[in-house]
């Protein structure tokens, strides 16, 4: 069979890696489109569906309804004498010692259950009123959180953030890297030896006690928190990037350019940079989903974007605390950044193998 | 050997001096303070406070005195809980979190090389496959998803082992907080111990070794010493990963240990708890670092005698 000869041929023949590659577009389009099409805003709070259980039918269900129907007739100190499920609506006979003054129904709208209510006619001078409410249809897929708020909703912002976290942070981090790297590479000699060996001894440092004292300190701003995860996961970048310098530094154009008299930093800027750019985007997926882990791992301590803005970590540590009566509230964030953690990992071995087929396994 | 051991140990107290130094003074440069509350002090008790905790004195007299003292093995009082100092809080919370991390290290050893050595010896079979992707799935799993899933299952539903709590490190209080913190360093090993192992069987020593007829129990087993390079400088990371889960796993399974009084402290702008606990794990990983390059130093030939 013959190999696949292209790095672009070799990484679609592998399997994984491909759909693995999809389902992030996938979870991207969840994360950016999803907020804009989700039925219900991450935002908006439901008090009577708190810990809602996910539902593929709407709410109110039939008992949701009875419940508010009552609640709803206890505000109007009047009586349900009965009541029966229509199409989309609700139609009650309301009792009352005293006639009922028909303006009471603007307690139906309050309600989360319904929406306008009507009277349909009017019984012993006013004392009984037929009524229809309509019911106010409020999907609930994944479930309502502890204060009544659409889960699948804040699932979607919360994996926005994860996204936009993981594109800034490594950006952060690829900026360093790349610098520090191809400065030490081209210099090489003494310079390099001291550059390396300050980086070695900054991976022997718990950076995330660091990281978690100066989100707590100065606040718990967005840019600071990616500012803060690229400062930390910049090491690994430098040491590809200046592995990649040491050989390209020996290649000809290099020397062509150092004996036109070519400034250094020009050198790096125009001929040793560009020629980086593939090894860096394949260490993109390395890198993208240590970044996300870490700023979920900084909202899960409390640390990360603030309420009402979500963030995946933010909604496992609120599941974590609702485990005994909702535990889908800290399973299915965890689902869905497992998966995005697990999608990033096969892509970035993909894309190591397509990249350099002699590491194949 | 002892002029590289001498350069080791100095490079350790440098970068313990610079991690002290940037906690010190990120501490001083962080707006707001611990006295900071919601209804603002009297200035007189304000004053008392801070010559009481010495913050009126220059900056540099405040780093020259805490240098002193850590000298001591002094970290001070406690900002936020007024009446102990940081060592008390220490004395308590270090048995706590070295438990779990010397357990959690352990367990992963254990499992991890077996698991390792067992998908090594049988390279490209179902069950290498089934122990590489359990290893995947381990590397990936973050502890805050892992944690609160052993909860559901093992505290709630099938009610076995408590959610929580310390109870005085019972077995059963210990069992799914070390679980926890192992899981991702089973997989690590695991991972480390197979590809050393099955490099080292593809070599020219465990061919000869066939050839001889030794038996696979004796091929195996020196094929597994190979691997103790990489797991024994595993374990400077590993350290490192361990206190970092701590935090996590003592926020979530409520337990007294260094992690979670971090994680108290940073948001109680505790400086003198927070920056003593970012000295004293720094101080640990350092430590087991270097410990590591010693022991390599021991183990490898090479190096030994390099």
């Amino acid at each position: 069979m013959d190999r696949p000869t292209t790095a672009f041929s070799r990484f679609r023949a592998d399997r994984a890696a491909f759909s693995a590659a999809l389902a992030l577009i996938a979870l991207a389009l969840f994360a950016f489109a999803g907020p804009s099409l989700a039925p219900l805003a991450y935002d908006k709070a439901y008090p009577d569906y708190v810990k809602a259980a996910p539902s593929w039918r709407a709410h109110p269900h039939a008992d949701e309804a009875l419940t508010a129907l009552q609640s709803v007739a206890d505000h109007m100190h009047v009586t349900v004498a009965s009541s029966t499920p229509q199409n989309g609506a609700l139609a009650a006979t309301l009792t009352a010692s005293r006639p009922i003054d028909p303006r009471l129904l603007a307690y139906f709208p309050r309600s989360d259950a319904f929406g306008e209510a009507k009277v349909a006619a009017t019984r012993d001078d006013g004392k009984t009123l037929d009524i229809v409410a309509a019911l106010k249809p409020i999907p609930l897929y994944a479930g309502a959180d502890a204060n009544g708020r659409d889960l699948l909703a804040r699932m979607m912002v919360g994996a926005r953030i994860s996204f936009i976290v993981g594109a800034l942070g490594s950006a952060v981090a690829v900026l360093i890297g790349v610098a520090y790297g191809a400065v030490a590479g081209y210099a090489g000699g003494r310079v390099d030896a001291v550059m390396m060996r300050a980086v070695d001894a900054l991976y022997a440092l718990p950076f995330i006690f660091f990281v978690i004292l100066l989100v707590a300190f100065f606040g718990r701003r967005f840019e600071l928190i990616f500012l803060a995860i690229g400062a930390v996961e910049w090491l690994d970048m430098a040491r590809l990037v200046r592995g990649q310098t040491l050989s390209l530094k020996r290649r000809e154009f290099v020397a062509a350019a150092e004996a036109m008299g070519v400034a250094p930093l020009d050198i790096l800027k125009r001929h040793i940079v560009p020629n980086l750019i593939g090894a860096v985007a394949a260490f993109l997926a390395v890198l993208a989903p240590r970044v996300i882990l870490l700023e979920s791992f900084l909202s899960f301590l409390g640390l990360g974007v603030q309420e009402p803005l979500t963030s995946l970590g933010a909604l496992i540590a609120d599941g974590a605390h609702n485990l005994e009566d909702a535990p889908w509230l800290a399973l299915l964030p965890s689902a869905l950044l497992s998966a995005i953690l697990f999608a990033f990992n096969i892509l970035a071995a993909g894309l190591s193998d397509a990249f350099d087929p002699r590491s194949r396994r | 050997m002892l002029r590289a051991l001498a350069t080791r140990f100095l490079s350790m107290l440098a970068t313990l001096l610079a991690v002290v130094t940037g906690a010190f003074f990120l501490m001083r440069a962080a707006p707001g303070g611990p006295f900071d509350l919601e209804r603002p002090l009297d200035p007189a008790v304000l004053e008392n406070l801070r010559r009481i905790y010495r913050l009126d004195e220059p900056l540099w007299r405040q780093y020259l005195d805490y240098l002193g003292s850590l000298l001591r093995f002094d970290f001070g009082p406690s900002y936020f809980w007024r009446d102990i100092s940081v060592n008390e809080l220490f004395a308590n919370a270090i048995p706590v979190s070295a438990r779990l991390a010397a357990l959690a290290i352990l367990l992963a050893l254990v499992v991890g090389a077996l698991a390792g050595a067992f998908a090594a010896s049988r390279a490209r079979s179902k069950t290498d496959v089934a122990v590489t992707a359990a290893a995947s799935v381990g590397v990936t799993l973050p502890n805050f998803v892992v944690a609160p899933a052993l909860q559901l299952v093992f505290g709630l539903w099938l009610r076995w082992l408590p959610t929580g709590g310390w109870g005085d490190g019972a077995l059963k209080n210990l069992i799914l907080p070390v679980a926890t913190l192992a899981l991702p360093q089973i997989a690590v090993i695991a991972r480390l111990t197979r590809a050393a192992m099955i490099e080292a069987l593809a070599g020219p020593a465990a061919r000869t070794a066939q050839a001889y007829g030794l038996p696979s129990r004796v091929i195996l087993g020196r094929a597994f010493r190979s691997a103790l390079l990489p797991l024994i400088s595993y374990l400077g990371p590993a350290s490192a990963a361990l206190l970092t889960g701590s935090v996590v796993v003592e926020t979530i399974f409520g337990l007294p240990g260094l992690g979670r009084y971090f994680v108290e402290a940073a948001l109680n702008r505790d400086y003198t708890l927070a920056m003593g606990t970012v000295v004293m794990v720094a101080a640990v990983v350092i430590a087991v670092n270097a410990l590591v390059d010693v022991a390599y130093a021991f183990v490898d030939p090479r190096i030994r005698h390099g």
